[in-house]
């Protein structure tokens, strides 16, 4: 009965689920063809649109993620290690920099960006839009800045709005030549300060503060757009000093009559430092950090003019050391750095404080070197020639006198410390040699003592000793008894006095 | 421009450079006078070619930054980027050197070719404790300095004679010049243009810069 209901199959299960009134077939899960293949073609589909969906989905949360990581990046930049890289990366995006002279800029340095992924392409600017290239990182940060700052000021909401809306009118006047720039900016700097001297009544001191941060917020802000403009020749002049300067290079301290000794540590130092900081000046953006950077090339420089001659550095010691430092420098985007400085910065700056001072001596270096010659050298034209032209070079003929290229003193510092480690070496010999000897007296000793002890042991034998001790402790007794028998004596003494107490 | 532009507080900035030929004396003429040494060995400042000094006359404070220059001969060409906007100059001479004078000379014509007469100049012979020596007389001195404006002075860094004098006469000049200038000026309408100018700079040609335009419109 069961065998024959197992292999009973009815009619209406041979039919298609469907009801379609055709057969199904199980491998069709019980469906007829054309059912079948109904059902099939949305499942399909639904699979499709179902991927779709969340390849969608997971792109979003990407973009997501990665926005929010954007802002933290930017709300509050170098906090972590992968916000530093963040940063970075935005940076390197963002400046898109094209110019032989960029080389210098430190974003330009970091590693191209692999992890961008598909946002890298949408998000990439054009390269001739200067207002992508300018890090916005950079300029939040100075935006930040700045608002903190003017909360403890006066007034502050309106410095900042007045600023603001100045910085802003600026990115429309994008196509003025860069001298129409500075005129504007100058004019700002001029009405703001005479504004916070007459409406706002502000000390000097608070006026000279608030227009530094002025200063500061505007220039970060605007630096890309008014550094090196297109519209000025700044950069060819920065390629032909740069050129000029590599011609020169063989110019040596000698020839300058640079007051400094660079033999002598401390002073080699300071012109390391010296040339540290000149480099440092491009990597700034505002006008009055580059003339920081200045200030403290010439202090190093002073230090090592007063290391060398045991004097206070006048400006005939100092002129020339700087024209050497530069030389040896070779401080990218020289002049474009100077015009901005010029165009940009405070002027009251410029034109009296010490940081000024320092600059117009920068600005007579690279005239010095710009229109350099012979005469200027102690030289016959003749020879600057030869030399500009590589065909001699200063070294060549008289090679004993300039011996103090850095070069040889490099060597003979070499050689000094060859000497000094000789010296230890022969010194460190003599002590083990002598740690050696101390080591073999030591041994001799314990030996000497060892023999000794020997020696007076076999003059005197054991036995001997034994009696002496024997003796010695019968005589002992003897006394000991003596004394108990002499004791008895002592009874007939009178008895010893007793204290008395005194009534009264 | 002679001022800071501070108007609540009346001070003036005056900005001084020093010229003349290399071994005339101008860095001991100024280190005597701002720190009141001469070769000395126990020096405290790092340099002494940008110093300032702090004074008090008739009730103003003044501010001074004195300038001092390369005096190479090989630097000469640098002068107008050294002394544009400055508002006094002190040209030095050594009493002894003859040639030093010619400098001075020199310098005269250019400064007055550069910025006209709103530069207060002042003509000084060093070292008259070694007057035994003198190859610059007196009366030639005195003479050419009354005949192009200029005030001569006297002076001994190594006996501190006649340097407070000289830069106490200076800035008295000085401000005469200025409130002068603030006078023509009227209410100060054009302040904002002529201050703002004074640092329009122009670094790579210091010889095709019209630097008299700069300072004659103040």
């Amino acid at each position: 009965m069961s065998q024959r209901r197992g292999i009973h199959v009815d009619q209406s299960e041979l039919l298609c689920k469907k009801g379609c009134g055709f057969y199904g077939n199980g491998a069709w899960q019980g469906l007829c063809s054309k059912c079948w293949r109904e059902e099939n073609q949305r499942e399909k589909q639904r699979q499709i649109q179902e991927d779709q969906a969340l390849a969608e989905r997971l792109q979003r949360e990407e973009e997501e993620a990665y926005a929010s990581r954007h802002q933290r990046a930017q709300s509050q930049p170098a906090v972590t290690p992968f916000n530093k890289f963040e940063e970075r990366k935005t940076k390197e995006k963002s400046s898109r920099v094209n110019t032989v002279t960029k080389f210098f800029t430190p974003s330009t340095k970091t590693p191209p960006k692999k992890d961008a992924g598909p946002f890298d392409t949408q998000s990439t600017p054009s390269p001739s839009s200067s207002a992508g290239r300018q890090s916005s990182l950079d300029r939040d940060r100075a935006t930040q800045e700045f608002i903190d700052f003017l909360k403890a000021v006066k007034s502050g909401r309106e410095i900042f709005k007045q600023c603001r809306a100045f910085t802003e009118s600026m990115a429309y006047k994008r196509d003025m030549g860069a001298d129409e720039l500075s005129e504007c900016v100058q004019d700002f700097y001029q009405n703001l300060s005479d504004r916070l001297h007459n409406q706002f009544k502000g000390s000097s001191e608070l006026v000279e503060r608030v227009m530094d941060e002025v200063e500061k917020y505007m220039m970060t802000r605007l630096y890309t757009e008014v550094f090196c403009p297109e519209t000025t020749d700044d950069e060819k002049k920065d390629l032909a000093i740069q050129k000029r300067i590599r011609d020169l290079h063989w110019v040596t301290i000698e020839m300058l009559c640079v007051p400094v000794d660079e033999e002598i540590p401390e002073v080699s130092d300071s012109v390391v430092k010296a040339i540290t900081d000149i480099i440092e000046m491009d990597s700034k953006q505002v006008p009055k950090d580059k003339l920081g950077c200045i200030t403290r090339c010439s202090k190093h420089i002073f230090n090592g003019i007063r290391v060398s001659k045991k004097e206070a550095a006048s400006a005939d010691d100092f002129l020339p050391t700087l024209i050497y430092i530069v030389l040896k420098a070779n401080p990218p985007r020289l002049q474009s750095n100077i015009q901005y400085i010029t165009r940009f910065c405070n002027p009251s700056r410029l034109m009296t404080g010490e940081d000024g001072y320092y600059f117009t001596n920068l600005c007579c270096a690279v005239a010095f070197i710009e229109k350099l010659d012979g005469q200027s050298l102690n030289m016959s034209s003749e020879e600057f020639e030869l030399y500009m032209s590589g065909q001699a070079s200063p070294n060549g003929p008289q090679p004993a006198a300039s011996s103090s290229s850095s070069g040889s003193a490099a060597l003979s510092q070499a050689h000094n410390s060859l000497d000094v480690l000789t010296g230890l070496d022969e010194r460190q010999e003599r002590v083990i040699e002598k740690a050696r000897q101390l080591e073999s007296d030591l041994i001799d000793w314990t030996d000497e003592v060892e023999q000794k002890v020997q020696s007076a042991l076999e003059s005197f034998p054991l036995e001997t000793q034994q009696s002496t001790t024997s003796a010695a402790s019968e005589t002992a007794s003897a006394a000991l008894s003596a004394i108990d028998s002499e004791n008895v004596e002592n009874e007939l003494l009178p008895p010893p006095l007793q204290p008395q107490v005194f009534a009264g | 421009m002679a001022t800071a532009g501070a108007a609540g507080s009346r001070t003036y900035s005056f900005k001084v450079v020093l010229l003349g030929e290399g071994c005339v004396g101008k860095t001991s003429l100024v280190l005597r006078y701002c720190e009141n040494k001469f070769n000395d060995k126990h020096i405290t400042t790092l340099q002494a070619s940008f110093l300032t000094k702090k004074l008090n006359i008739t009730g103003k404070r003044v501010n001074l930054a004195i300038w001092d220059t390369a005096g190479q001969e090989r630097f000469h060409a640098l002068g107008p980027i050294y002394y544009r906007d400055s508002n006094g100059a002190i040209l030095v001479y050594d009493i002894t050197d003859e040639d030093s004078f010619q400098k001075v000379k020199n310098w005269v014509k250019e400064l007055r070719k550069m910025l006209g007469n709103e530069i207060c100049l002042c003509i000084v012979g060093n070292k008259i404790d070694l007057d035994k020596d003198r190859n610059v007389s007196v009366e030639e001195a005195e003479s050419y300095s009354e005949s192009v404006g200029a005030k001569h002075y006297h002076t001994s860094a190594k006996l501190n004679k006649g340097i407070e004098e000289l830069f106490l006469d200076l800035c008295k000049r000085m401000m005469e010049t200025a409130q002068a200038e603030e006078r023509a000026k009227g209410n100060g309408a054009s302040q904002s243009a002529s201050s703002r100018r004074g640092v329009q700079i122009v670094d790579d040609e210091p010889q095709a810069t019209p630097a008299g335009g700069c300072c004659s419109s103040g």
